[in-house]
Formats: structure tokens, C-alpha cells, sequence
């Protein structure tokens, strides 16, 4: 320890204790012999600044008295106007502050939350995100409320289900096929009750939404026999199980 | 001190909203100790219990810019007393012009009121006349650490400098201290 800082620390325990009588400058220079040269000088004047505080006090009465005057001024200074008061507890830079903290927030998380979705929906099975893909995609079929749009959203699903079954074949993920060809099921089944409900309500449109249909499932069945002569054998077992289920939906919709 | 330094927060939040006997509280804590400091700088009592009026007045102005997590209330207030008595001894031509950071750097050659002869009186005029002697930073810290009982780490920041700094200067501004003392008699 620096020799300041240790008479510091003498000093502080000690000055007050010399100055109410309860020790004696001796007493203390004893306590520390290694050091008395450099203490006694400092002890004494820190002794006579402590005993001069005294006389450095107010007088009485003084801050009971200028409390009163002092709260009677700021009173007649505090503004009247609500605005004033505003204005007066909030300076131009906290207004700033206020302003712009939760503005700045609120742009962070929307960008974080725009780059998760945009995340989650290049997602495929297997992936983090993929939940919240498919949460998505729910959450957009319940908020759509018009059954020709919604025919075509899940159209469009099924058509997102292909296209993630050629992915998974793609990167060599053949374990998620089976729960792939399952979803294109659901997919599929799905679509095909939501024509039968536009064919009840509105028969005049459900011509173009069943051609839709045939042409996604057509397609799906074409490039599923394009991706099994490319891919190797073990993929095979999955890719024909996605066939069946294309072939299977184009059947009902005869 | 925590409990002083929550007591205080309160205090400061009421204040800043405009409860005025709230701020009174805040006078009446630290009051004393920024008067004893004022006063070690200053001949008059009187002129000593102005000065510390405006400097609680000054505080209660700048109240709604003061943040906490800048410096401690009691620092905030000794650096508005400091700067009021730069402004005082400018105002009375007691002081050549300097610097806010140069505080306290008036000469010996004050002019002294005609004082009763009461004791602690004469113990102000004996401290004033051999603090005078000393420089300017000597003067600020021994006051602000042993007038105004002030702990190392708020007379830093008083003084904007590191507490090693301040422990450094208090120990030589001691030692000089004493020096001025034995040429007093």
C-alpha cells in the first residue's frame, strides 16, 4: 500500500476521535513508529483543519430558517401552465430521448422479426424455423376468410410442400421424406376439401381452382420422376411415396 | 453513505417533479457542509449564507438536466459552489480571472472585515489567513476533505481528478499545511 493512501487511512480513523478528546496525537504516532517522521506533521494539520470545522459552522437556526426562504422562491419561480411544467421537468434532450428510444426499439425488433420470417420461410424439414414456417402459413390461412383464396393459398401450400420435398431430396436429407410425402398428403386432402366447400358455395369459379390444382399435381408428378432417375437409390422409397400421394390427389379430383 | 445516497435519490426523483419541500430536505442535508466550504473561502459569514442560498438555487435550476449516473448529487452541488465563488470573487474584484478549474486561486490579499473578537471567529480568520498561503488545489482539497468531510472518492469528483490523485495532493497539501502553521506561530 502507497504510504498516502495508509496515512489517509489514519487520518480518517483517527482525527475525529483525537478531536473529541477520546485519543491523543501520541497515542496514535505510537501505534505506527515505522512512520511517525511522515505522520505527525500531517496528523496535527488535519487535527487543527478538524477543530477549526467548528468554527466553520452555521450559526443556529440559519438552515432551518433559509429553508423557508429557499422553498418560498422556488415556489414563485415553478412555472404555472401545465405546459410550462412540462417543459420544465423535461429538457430538449430527454424529449429527444424519449422520443427516440422507443422508436428505435421498435424498428429493431420489426427488422429482427422481418429477417425471421424471411428466414423461416426458405426453411425445409429439419430446419430451426420450420415450425414457424408452418405456424405462418396457418396463421394466414385463418386470417383469410374469402374460400376462393383460401382454395388458392392451399393450392399454393401443397405446390411449398413439393418444392420442399425436391429440396430435401436435393441436399441428401432422405430420413425427412416420408414426413415430407405425408405433409404433401395433408396438403393435398386439405385443397381437395376446400374445392368441395367453393363447389357448395360458389360452383361458377371452382372450374379454374380444380385446373390449378391438376396442373400443380401434374407438375409435382413430372419432376418427382425427374428427381428419381437423378437421385441415387436409396432416395427412391420416398420419392415413390410422394408420387402415389400426387397420383392418389389427381385421381379424387376426377 | 448507501443510505444517504438512496435517501438522496428519492429526494432528487420529488424534486425533479417539482416538490419543492422535497428539494428543502435535500437543502437541509447538504447545506451545512456546502456552507462550511464557502465560508473557509470567505471573510463574511453573511456573504457565506448568500452564497449558499444561490448555490441551492443554482442546483434547483439545472435539476431537470441533472442525471445521476453523471456524478453524485453532493459533487453536483460542490461543483456549483465552486464555480459560485469564482463568480463572487469576480463580482468583488478579489480575484484575477480564472479559469472555473483554477478555483479557489485568490490571493492572501483579501480584504478582511473588522471582526468581532469571538473566539470562532477568530479561528475562521486564522484558518482563512494560513489556507490563503497555500495553493489554490491545496486549498480545495483540504477544505473539501476535512471542512466539508468529504470522502476521497467525492472530492475526486469534485475535483474531477482520480482518487490517487486526490490521496497524492491531500498528502502534500498537508505536510504544506503544516509548514504554514509553524511560520503562523
Amino acid at each position: 500500500m502507497k504510504i498516502e493512501r495508509q496515512i489517509d487511512q489514519i487520518i480518517n480513523e483517527n482525527v475525529t476521535a483525537i478531536t473529541a478528546g477520546e485519543e491523543s496525537l501520541e497515542s496514535i504516532l505510537a501505534r505506527y513508529p515505522q512512520m511517525a517522521g511522515e505522520l505527525r506533521p500531517r496528523l496535527e494539520a488535519a487535527i487543527w483543519m478538524g477543530q477549526g470545522r467548528l468554527s466553520l459552522a452555521t450559526r443556529p437556526g440559519f438552515i432551518c430558517d433559509s429553508r423557508k426562504y429557499l422553498e418560498t422562491q422556488i415556489r414563485s419561480m415553478q412555472p404555472n401552465s401545465v405546459w410550462k411544467r412540462i417543459a420544465w421537468r423535461y429538457t430538449p434532450q430527454r424529449w429527444v430521448f424519449n422520443v427516440a428510444a422507443p422508436i428505435l426499439v421498435l424498428l429493431l425488433l420489426a427488422l429482427v422479426m422481418n429477417s425471421a420470417v424471411l428466414t423461416a420461410r426458405l426453411s425445409i424439414p429439419g430446419d430451426p424455423l420450420y415450425s414457424t414456417k408452418l405456424v405462418i402459413e396457418d396463421l394466414q390461412l385463418a386470417f383469410t376468410f374469402d374460400q376462393v383464396d383460401k382454395t388458392n393459398l392451399q393450392i399454393q401450400q401443397s405446390r411449398e410442400r413439393a418444392l420442399e420435398f425436391v429440396e430435401l431430396v436435393m441436399e441428401g436429407k432422405y430420413e425427412y421424406l416420408p414426413i415430407a410425402a405425408a405433409r404433401m398428403e395433408t396438403e393435398i386432402i386439405a385443397s381437395l376439401h376446400a374445392l368441395n366447400n367453393v363447389a357448395k358455395n360458389a360452383p361458377a369459379v371452382e372450374m379454374p381452382l380444380i385446373a390449378n390444382l391438376r396442373d400443380t399435381l401434374s407438375n409435382e408428378i413430372s419432376m418427382l420422376n425427374i428427381l428419381k432417375g437423378t437421385s441415387p437409390a436409396l432416395a427412391h422409397p420416398g420419392i415413390d411415396l410422394a408420387i402415389q400421394v400426387a397420383q392418389s390427389g389427381v385421381l379424387a379430383l376426377r | 453513505m448507501p443510505g444517504r445516497l438512496d435517501k438522496d435519490h428519492e429526494l432528487i426523483k420529488k424534486a425533479q417533479r417539482g416538490d419543492s419541500h422535497a428539494f428543502g430536505d435535500l437543502y437541509e442535508s447538504h447545506a451545512p457542509a456546502i456552507f462550511r466550504y464557502l465560508y473557509a473561502h470567505l471573510d463574511s459569514q453573511m456573504d457565506a449564507e448568500d452564497l449558499t442560498g444561490e448555490v441551492f438555487l443554482k442546483a434547483w435550476q439545472s435539476l431537470p438536466k441533472y442525471t445521476e449516473r453523471g456524478v453524485p448529487f453532493l459533487a453536483f452541488l460542490f461543483r456549483i459552489a465552486r464555480n459560485a465563488l469564482v463568480d463572487y470573487y469576480r463580482q468583488n474584484n478579489r480575484l484575477e480571472t480564472k479559469d472555473p478549474q483554477d478555483m479557489d486561486g485568490y490571493t492572501a490579499d483579501g480584504v478582511s472585515e473588522p471582526i468581532e473578537v469571538v473566539g470562532s471567529q477568530m479561528e475562521h480568520q486564522q484558518i482563512l489567513r494560513i489556507l490563503r498561503k497555500l495553493r489554490p488545489d491545496y486549498q480545495s482539497v483540504l477544505t473539501l476533505r476535512f471542512i466539508s468531510a468529504l470522502s476521497p472518492d467525492e472530492t475526486a469528483q469534485v475535483m474531477n481528478r482520480s482518487v490517487g490523485a486526490i490521496r497524492v495532493l491531500q498528502h502534500r497539501a498537508l505536510a504544506a499545511l503544516r509548514e504554514e502553521m509553524d511560520k503562523s506561530g
